[in-house]
């Protein structure tokens, strides 16, 4: 499943386009951004407190004007309730408002991860202070939940949250697992449909070519995670569209703490568009489907990331205004002076 | 009337009917079903801006969004009989704030039942690196001229001047000058020159009448500066001191002196 350099460099039989087409694509690496210029792009999952300003000012530069950030597992398992709180308060405070210096609207998911659902004694708190969570401003969603190891507890936990999403009026976001996924998919899908939950509420991420069809036929979105190595690479997403078409179809970065790529959605608008899907599809898939199902929260006002907004001169960061628009202060990397 | 109906009387004039219905539900629920309804106000209210003319404690209501003030009138709803439960509850809204709820909550700080007790919180905003919520204690608010130790006052004024904030619209800035301050801003100064840099001219208003030998060597200097507004800033400080030495060196720049003699620091108020 995972491409290695030297695999693609021995055989390039794999690439089944014309010549002119294959030619592009050895280039595309060093210019992928000609591709997609003018184009927007929302990213409907990445963990941007696992990323650096680099990130956001490369987010920037590429034409993404929205994220949502869901919360997640910080790698490590947290010992007490404050370290939760304390992080979905930086979802919607201190990273929202990092985001913000960058122009990107930053919207967030909340909700108790299914690694962490595992520690009950503390799943319990975290579920007692999530509403405080779920209705603040910005709050597009419950996520990510659902499965991991696929356990009884993880099961509770699911099924509570799904409840709490119902209660909301909220999306769900569904992280399904790296192993056994097409049984765990299944698993979260049958699950959401018996809490009586519209399937057009959730969205079934990190897909993959076993899993989309039986997402789209129960008419579920389906989200496809652009990650090296253990998700989905984008040319098989590329053939993807081609075969599903793009109605409820997105695709998402998720990258965060491991090896990923904050880029993943537009190299794969611009992979797509070497590979002749059509502008309108390469905007829902990387665009509007994520804007559709999430602004069902009531917390999207899409005009926040589609007209220029006023500069607000009380937004400063340590002295520095960043202004909307692509005037971020830049640092010349090159440049051996720092002032 | 006390704070609770003042801020009523304002919403009454701002909110539409379906707004007015859902407020006045929660107002008179239970603690906890506030401190929801605070949290979720975005939902049911707009953030449209406030007319009004009423002023409360200082607080200019004209600058508020409907959201903001409907938040605030929710956080003098919370009923302060039982303090514990009150604080837990004050305490849950902080600890668990959205951007837009600790802007609400730091701007009723001077609102609130026993509002020494918050000190914390205010000092904590001060340290705040998101834009908004720094501004929300510093700005328009009356709580930091009223409770904040020298120490803080001063933290909170230097950080305005540090981040190129604009210091005038502190509550007390003039009332609250003193000498420590006044050090510090020379100091401040001291540093950004070494770095080729400048601090803004209106911040020299804060020494105005702390001149000593030292500071009015910086005046000097900045009387020497290539900027206008800087010598502008100067002449005024100059002006406004009963530093002797300082009326002498103004007269010495006459042109300055004419000018600024029907100016007042809002000029450079930027």
């Amino acid at each position: 499943m995972c491409q290695k350099e030297s695999e693609i460099k021995q055989n390039p039989s794999h690439f089944e386009g014309t010549d002119e087409e294959l030619e592009m694509s050895k280039t595309i690496q060093a210019d992928f951004m000609d591709y997609v210029k003018g184009m927007k792009f929302f990213d409907p999952h990445i963990h941007m407190t696992s990323r650096t300003t680099d990130d956001y000012t490369a987010l920037v530069d590429a034409g993404v004007v929205a994220i949502i950030e869901p919360a997640f597992w910080l790698g490590q398992p947290r010992t007490g309730l404050s370290s939760f709180k304390d992080y979905y308060s930086s979802l919607v405070g201190w990273e929202r408002f990092r985001s913000s210096q960058f122009g990107i609207k930053h919207y967030c998911t909340i909700g108790l991860n299914s690694r962490e659902a595992n520690n009950e004694a503390l799943a319990e708190e975290v579920m007692e202070i999530l509403p405080l969570f779920l209705y603040k401003e910005g709050v597009v969603g419950v996520g990510e939940i659902g499965f991991d190891d696929q356990t009884a507890a993880e099961e509770k936990y699911y099924r509570q949250q799904l409840e709490l999403s119902k209660e909301a009026g909220l999306p769900v976001q569904v992280h399904t697992p790296h192993r056994d996924k097409k049984k765990g998919t299944e698993l979260s899908m049958s699950i959401a449909l018996e809490h009586g939950i519209d399937p057009g509420m959730v969205i079934i991420d990190h897909n993959n070519e076993e899993t989309v069809e039986s997402v789209l036929d129960k008419g579920f979105w389906a989200a496809f995670t652009i990650y090296p190595f253990t998700k989905m690479g984008n040319e098989r997403m590329v053939e993807l569209v081609k075969k599903y078409g793009s109605q409820r179809i997105m695709i998402n970065s998720a990258a965060d703490w491991g090896i990923s790529d904050p880029l993943a959605v537009p190299k794969t608008a611009a992979l797509m568009k070497i590979r002749g899907i059509s502008d309108e599809a390469i905007k829902m898939v990387c665009y509007q489907n994520a804007i559709d199902a999430f602004a069902q929260s009531g917390q999207i006002n899409v005009a926040d990331f589609e007209t220029p907004q006023e500069i607000d001169q009380s937004l400063k960061f340590n002295g520095n205004t960043v202004l909307r628009g692509g005037q971020i202060p830049r640092v010349d990397k090159n440049s051996i002076f720092i002032s | 009337m006390n704070v609770k109906d003042n801020l009523f009387e304002v919403i009454k004039t701002n909110a539409s009917q379906k707004e007015l219905n859902w407020i006045e539900t929660k107002a008179t629920s239970s603690l906890q079903s506030l401190q929801t309804a605070f949290v979720a106000t975005t939902r049911f209210v707009s953030k449209t801006s406030v007319n009004t003319f009423e002023k409360l404690k200082g607080i200019n209501f004209n600058t508020w969004n409907l959201d903001k003030l409907v938040r605030s009138y929710f956080l003098v709803c919370l009923d302060v009989a039982d303090e514990v439960s009150y604080t837990k509850t004050l305490n849950t809204l902080f600890e668990t704030a959205e951007n837009n709820e600790a802007v609400a909550l730091i701007s009723s700080l001077a609102l609130l039942e026993h509002p020494e007790n918050w000190l914390l919180r205010a000092t904590d905003a001060v340290r705040s690196n998101i834009g908004i919520v720094f501004d929300a204690i510093a700005f328009e608010n009356p709580y930091p001229q009223e409770f904040f130790s020298e120490l803080a006052w001063n933290q909170l004024v230097l950080k305005c001047i540090f981040n190129d904030k604009s210091i005038h619209k502190i509550q007390g800035l003039d009332d609250r000058a003193n000498k420590e301050l006044a050090i510090s801003v020379s100091n401040l100064a001291h540093e950004r020159w070494a770095a080729g840099r400048t601090i803004p001219p209106q911040a020299w208003r804060l020494v105005t009448n702390f001149l000593d030998e030292t500071i009015f060597e910086d005046i000097k200097k900045v009387f020497d500066s290539e900027d206008y507004k800087n010598q502008l800033a100067a002449a005024l400080v100059c002006k406004n001191s009963g530093f002797l030495p300082a009326k002498n060196e103004l007269k010495k720049h006459i042109e300055l002196e004419q000018k600024v003699k029907d100016l007042s620091w809002s000029f450079l108020e930027v």
